[in-house]
């Protein structure tokens, strides 16, 4: 469980340029990313910021970002933030259970759940 | 932008909709197994890397002189549709993470607390912090292959849980079985019973 070689710790924070946490107001694991359309892409992006516009034109909860670019959380989360500063992602903010889940939804995923 | 952007998701903007449940329960009683039984992905396994002198702190300088250490996160995905899915996080075993639970637990719909009635204080945490959180869950009784069953009653009796909590025997491997644990969850989340 603990890390025991450091080469692909430096090689995470090489990503983040050191940084451990995300700028800005914090975002949860389910928290919906959604590409901005039609923004101007800089063009010094690195890979990673170019693999979360591509995937995030669909909206996409943050803990698949992270599955999808093979990162831990955090270090998507400190890359996702950078996103969002530029204005090239939104990410949304969940709202209270309580307010989501209506009846509708209930329905849909007792069903879904059920069919499975 | 707009001529590339031809998935066919990219109008569910609106409606976008992750529900998050979290597996709990002592080491080894099953999470990740559940997890694989009924996810339409493979667990996600990701590593959480921790600063130590940052936990709890926005901390944004850098990580140079801190230890870092790693703990795993497993998760998995159930797709009901377009746009709406449930996310499964087991919660890590050891205490000293329980800072992450904190964050997993806000804005979740519900937990499943998974107890071997083997060794029923292991899940003894988890049940403290739902029920002090005031997240809805429902106990899972692992039935381990040999292990006979037990009365539901005896069970709520050791964790000295409220009548209204939901137990459900289980067996983590059978698909049907943990759809059962599911769906028990959503509706006691959803609708108290």
């Amino acid at each position: 469980m603990t890390g025991e070689d450091p080469g692909p710790l430096l090689r995470l924070f090489g990503l983040t340029g050191g940084r451990a946490r995300p700028q800005g107001e914090t975002f949860d694991l389910v928290a919906i990313v959604t590409t901005v359309s039609g923004s101007y892409e800089p063009a010094e992006l690195i890979p990673e910021h170019r693999a979360v516009l591509s995937l995030c034109q669909k909206p996409t909860p943050v803990a698949d970002v992270a599955a999808h670019l093979k990162l831990p959380l955090n270090i998507t989360r400190v890359i996702l933030g950078d996103l969002r500063r530029e204005g090239l992602v939104t990410i949304e903010r969940p709202r209270p259970v309580a307010q989501t889940i209506d009846e509708r939804i209930y329905r849909e995923v007792l069903h879904g759940l059920r069919s499975l | 932008m707009d001529y590339a952007a031809s998935e066919p998701g990219a109008t569910a903007v609106a409606s976008a909709l992750a529900i998050k449940i979290l597996i709990a329960g002592g080491f080894g009683v099953g999470k990740t197994t559940m997890v694989g039984t009924i996810s339409e992905i493979r667990p996600l396994h990701t590593e959480e890397l921790l600063s130590e002198r940052g936990i709890g702190v926005d901390d944004t300088s850098g990580v140079e002189s801190k230890t870092t250490t790693t703990v795993a996160l497993d998760f998995g995905r159930i797709t009901i549709r377009e746009g709406l899915w449930l996310y499964l996080f087991g919660t890590p075993g050891q205490d000293r993470f329980w800072f992450m639970w904190d964050e997993l637990a806000l804005g979740a719909l519900g937990a499943v607390v998974l107890a071997d009635t083997r060794r029923l204080e292991d899940c003894f945490p988890a049940v403290d912090y739902f029920e002090q959180r005031g997240v809805p869950f429902v106990v899972g009784v692992n039935c381990f292959e040999g292990a006979r069953r037990y009365d539901p009653a005896k069970v709520r009796r050791a964790l000295a849980l409220n009548e209204s909590i939901p137990i459900v025997l289980c067996d983590v491997r059978e698909r049907e079985s943990v759809k059962e644990v599911l769906t028990t969850l959503v509706t006691y989340a959803v609708k108290g019973v």
